[in-house]
C-alpha cells in the first residue's frame, strides 16, 4: 500500500513507453490514481488513452515502464496474486463487451462464478441487485445482450463490472454513444455508485459535461506524457498548455462548464 | 468495499467474519463483526439461514442490527444484512440498524431499496415440453428453409435477369476478387483430396477385384467413377465447406456490423453487390475445379496403378482412353453449376439471416455447410435418377 500525503495511491504508473511500430505514443508517462476519487483522462485522438487502461489491466504489455496496482508492481506478479487483483477490479468496455450468448444475469454471473463459490439463489439475487442499483429494470434480466439498447448495454457492463464490489472500476468512454438525457443519467449514476460503494473511478471520456459534473480530477495526455493534472476548474482557468487551453476554454467548454454558466446567468 | 470510516485495516487487525445473537433488554440483537464483503457471504449466508427468526413475545419487542463491528462491507454484506432484517420484520419485529457510519448507512439504505424489487417470471417448461417444442421448430424450419431457399432462388434469378438487361450492373472487381478465393486457391487442396482418394480407390479396386483375377479392371472402375462422381462430390463438398462458410461469415459480418441496411439506404442493392458475383465467381470457379480434380483423381488412380499393377503411364493413358468415352466426363461436368449455385445461394442466404450476435453467425455459418453439402449430395442423387433413366 502506498500512502503519500494521507492519500491512498490505489494504481501508480512511472515512466511508461510504449510504441507501436514506428509510431510512439508515450515515452515517459507518469499518472497517480487515488483512492475513492473519479478521474479522467483525457487527450486528443491517438495519444493512447484507451492503451493506457490496457495497459495498467495488463491486456497490454509496456515497453518501459512500472505499473503498481494496490501497491505490488504489476511484473513481479505471480498468476494467484494477479488472479487476487483482478477481484478487486471491474472494467467497462466501451460497448460494454456483455458476452453474446449468455442473458444479462449471467454476465453479471460471470465475475462470481470464476472467482468465488456461491450459491446459485444467492448469486441470482446479488444479480439482480446490481441490475437495480445500475438502473436497469427486472425484465432485462433475462434478456440477450443483442435485445438491449446501446445504453442499457453499458449499464448492464457497468453492473458485470461491480459484480464484485471492485474498489477500483475503469471506464472506457462511458457516455460515448449515449443521447444527453442517456449521458447525464449515466454520469449521475457514476457519482451515485461512488459514493454509495466507495469506489474508485478511472474514465477514459470525451464528454466534457461528464468532466465537469462527475470528475474530481483531470490527468491531460498530450506530448507523449501526461502533461498535467488537476481538478477541471483549475485546468478550465489556468490552462497553460495549447491543447488544454483549446479542450477546456473552447466553444464545447464554455456550455459544458459550471463556472461559465454562472457567469451567463449572473 | 466499504472501510469503517475510511481508516486503513490491515488483514490481521480485523476480526473473523460472523455473527452472535442475543437478547437485551427488550431489544433481540444481531451483533455483526468482521468483513461483511462478497469473499465471506457464502459462510455468512448458510449461518444466517440456520437462524431461526427471533418470535417476539409481545410487541414492545424490537430488532437491532449492530453494525458496529463491522470493518469491512460491501454490496453482499448489505444484502445479507437486508435479508435478515427483513425477515425479521415480516415477523413483527421492528428492526433498526445501530453503529452505521456514514458510508455504510448510504450503502444500506441503497440496498434496502433495492432490495424490494421483485423477481421476474421466468416460465419453466417442463422437459416433455420442450423435446416437442423443439420437435416442432425443427420441423417448421425445414419447411421455412425450403421456402426461404426457394424464394431466394427466385430473387437471384430475377437479379440476373436484370443483369443481362442492364449488364453495368454487373461488379467486375467483385466477380474476379471472388473466382480467386473460391477457385484459384481452392485448387492445390481439391487437387490433393482427389488426387489421394484417386490412389486410395484404385488401391482397393485392385485388392478387391483381384479375388475374381479382375485386378485390371479396377482402371474402369477409377475412371468412370472419378468422372462421374468423386471429382464432382469431392470438389463440391471442398468447396461448400470452404466458400459456402467464408459467404456466410464474410455477409454475415457485414449484416450484424449494420453495412448491408447503410448499402440498402445508399441504394447499392446487396443481390448485385454481394450475391451475384459470388453466385457468378462459383458457377465459373466449380465446373474448372471439377475438370482438374477429375484430372488429380485419375492421377492418383494412375499412380497407384502403376505401383501395384505395374501398369507404366503411357499404358495407363491409353487405356483410359479406351475407357473413358465424353458422355462419363459430362455426366459428372453437368452437376458442377448446379452445385455452385446451391453452395453460393445457401451460404449467401445464410449470411443474410445472421442476427446480432456472434453466436447466431457461428450457427449460421454451420448451417451454410451442412445444408450446402446435403443439398450438393441430394442433386447428386436426383442427377443419378434422371441420367439412368434416359439411359446415359
Amino acid at each position: 500500500m502506498i500512502i503519500e500525503d494521507g492519500r491512498e495511491i490505489l494504481i501508480r504508473v512511472r515512466e511508461l513507453a510504449k510504441s507501436f511500430g514506428s509510431h510512439q505514443i508515450w515515452e515517459s508517462l507518469s499518472l497517480d490514481v487515488y483512492r475513492g476519487e473519479i478521474l479522467a483522462i483525457v487527450g486528443g485522438s491517438g495519444q493512447g488513452k484507451s492503451v493506457l487502461m490496457r495497459v495498467i489491466t495488463g491486456l497490454v504489455q509496456p515497453d518501459k515502464g512500472i505499473v503498481t496496482l494496490f501497491g505490488e508492481e504489476e511484473h513481479t506478479l505471480t498468476p494467484q496474486a494477479r488472479l487476487a487483483i483482478e477481484k478487486r477490479w471491474g472494467i467497462l468496455f466501451q460497448d460494454g463487451a456483455l458476452f453474446s450468448s449468455l442473458t444479462v444475469l449471467q454476465n453479471i454471473q460471470v465475475p462470481m462464478r470464476e472467482h468465488l463459490d456461491l450459491p446459485q439463489s444467492m448469486m441470482d439475487d446479488l444479480a439482480l441487485l446490481k441490475l437495480s442499483m445500475v438502473g436497469l429494470p427486472p425484465e432485462a434480466a433475462h434478456k440477450f445482450p443483442s435485445e438491449l439498447s446501446g445504453g442499457m448495454r453499458k449499464r448492464a457492463g457497468l453492473a458485470r463490472a461491480l459484480a464484485l464490489d471492485p474498489e477500483i472500476v475503469f471506464l472506457d468512454e462511458p457516455t460515448a454513444g449515449l443521447d444527453p438525457i442517456g449521458a447525464t443519467e449515466f454520469d449521475h449514476l457514476i457519482r451515485k455508485l461512488q459514493q454509495t460503494l466507495g469506489l474508485t473511478v478511472y474514465m477514459v471520456t470525451h464528454d466534457l459535461d461528464t468532466i465537469f459534473t462527475v470528475c474530481d480530477r483531470v490527468a491531460v495526455l498530450a506530448d507523449k506524457k501526461i502533461v498535467r493534472t488537476g481538478s477541471p476548474a483549475e485546468l478550465q482557468s489556468n490552462p497553460d498548455h495549447p491543447w488544454i487551453e483549446e479542450y477546456f476554454c473552447g466553444e464545447r467548454a464554455r456550455a459544458a462548464s459550471p463556472a461559465e454558466e454562472r457567469r451567463v446567468v449572473g | 468495499m466499504l472501510k469503517r470510516d475510511n481508516q486503513f485495516v490491515l488483514q490481521t487487525e480485523t476480526e473473523a467474519p460472523g455473527f452472535r445473537v442475543e437478547l437485551r433488554g427488550t431489544t433481540f440483537r444481531l451483533v455483526a463483526t468482521g468483513a461483511w464483503t462478497v469473499t465471506e457471504a457464502t459462510v455468512l449466508d448458510e449461518e444466517l439461514k440456520r437462524l431461526k427468526v427471533p418470535i417476539p413475545p409481545s410487541s414492545d419487542f424490537t430488532g437491532e442490527m449492530d453494525i458496529s463491528g463491522i470493518a469491512e462491507i460491501d454490496t453482499a454484506g448489505a444484502w445479507l444484512l437486508q435479508r435478515t432484517a427483513g425477515a425479521w420484520q415480516r415477523g413483527g419485529l421492528k428492526t433498526r440498524y445501530a453503529g452505521a457510519t456514514d458510508s455504510f448507512r448510504i450503502l444500506i439504505e441503497e440496498v434496502h431499496r433495492r432490495g424490494q424489487t421483485e423477481k421476474p417470471e421466468i416460465d419453466t417448461v417442463t422437459p416433455l415440453q420442450q423435446i416437442l417444442d423443439t420437435t416442432q421448430t425443427s420441423l417448421t424450419s425445414i419447411w421455412s428453409d425450403a421456402v426461404a431457399l426457394t424464394s431466394f432462388l427466385g430473387e437471384v434469378s430475377a437479379a440476373s435477369v436484370r443483369l443481362v438487361r442492364e449488364p453495368w450492373r454487373f461488379r467486375p472487381i467483385s466477380f474476379i476478387h471472388h473466382l480467386d478465393h473460391a477457385g484459384l486457391r481452392a485448387l492445390p487442396i481439391i487437387f490433393l483430396i482427389c488426387f489421394l482418394i484417386g490412389a486410395v480407390v484404385m488401391q482397393q479396386g485392385v485388392v478387391q477385384l483381384s479375388y475374381f483375377g479382375a485386378e485390371p479392371m479396377a482402371v474402369n472402375m477409377v475412371a468412370i467413377l472419378s468422372l462421374r462422381e468423386v471429382g464432382i462430390l469431392l470438389t463440391s463438398i471442398m468447396v461448400a465447406g470452404r466458400s459456402g462458410s467464408a459467404f456466410t461469415a464474410e455477409i454475415g459480418s457485414m449484416k450484424m456490423r449494420e453495412e448491408i441496411d447503410a448499402m440498402r439506404t445508399l441504394g447499392i442493392d446487396p443481390m448485385d453487390t454481394l450475391v451475384l458475383p459470388r453466385v457468378a465467381a462459383l458457377v465459373v470457379a466449380l465446373p474448372l475445379l471439377t475438370f482438374m480434380g477429375d484430372i488429380a483423381a485419375l492421377a492418383g488412380g494412375g499412380v497407384m496403378a502403376w505401383v501395384m499393377l505395374g501398369l507404366e503411364p503411357p499404358i495407363y493413358i491409353d487405356k483410359l482412353q479406351e475407357i473413358i468415352s465424353f458422355r462419363h466426363f459430362m455426366v459428372g461436368m453437368i452437376k458442377a453449376p448446379f452445385a455452385a449455385v446451391v453452395i453460393a445461394l445457401v451460404g449467401c442466404l445464410e449470411g443474410l439471416r445472421v442476427q446480432g450476435s456472434a453466436e447466431s453467425l457461428g450457427s449460421h455459418v454451420t448451417a451454410a455447410v451442412v445444408k450446402a453439402i446435403f443439398l450438393v449430395i441430394c442433386i447428386d442423387g436426383i442427377f443419378a435418377m434422371f441420367l439412368a433413366g434416359i439411359g446415359q
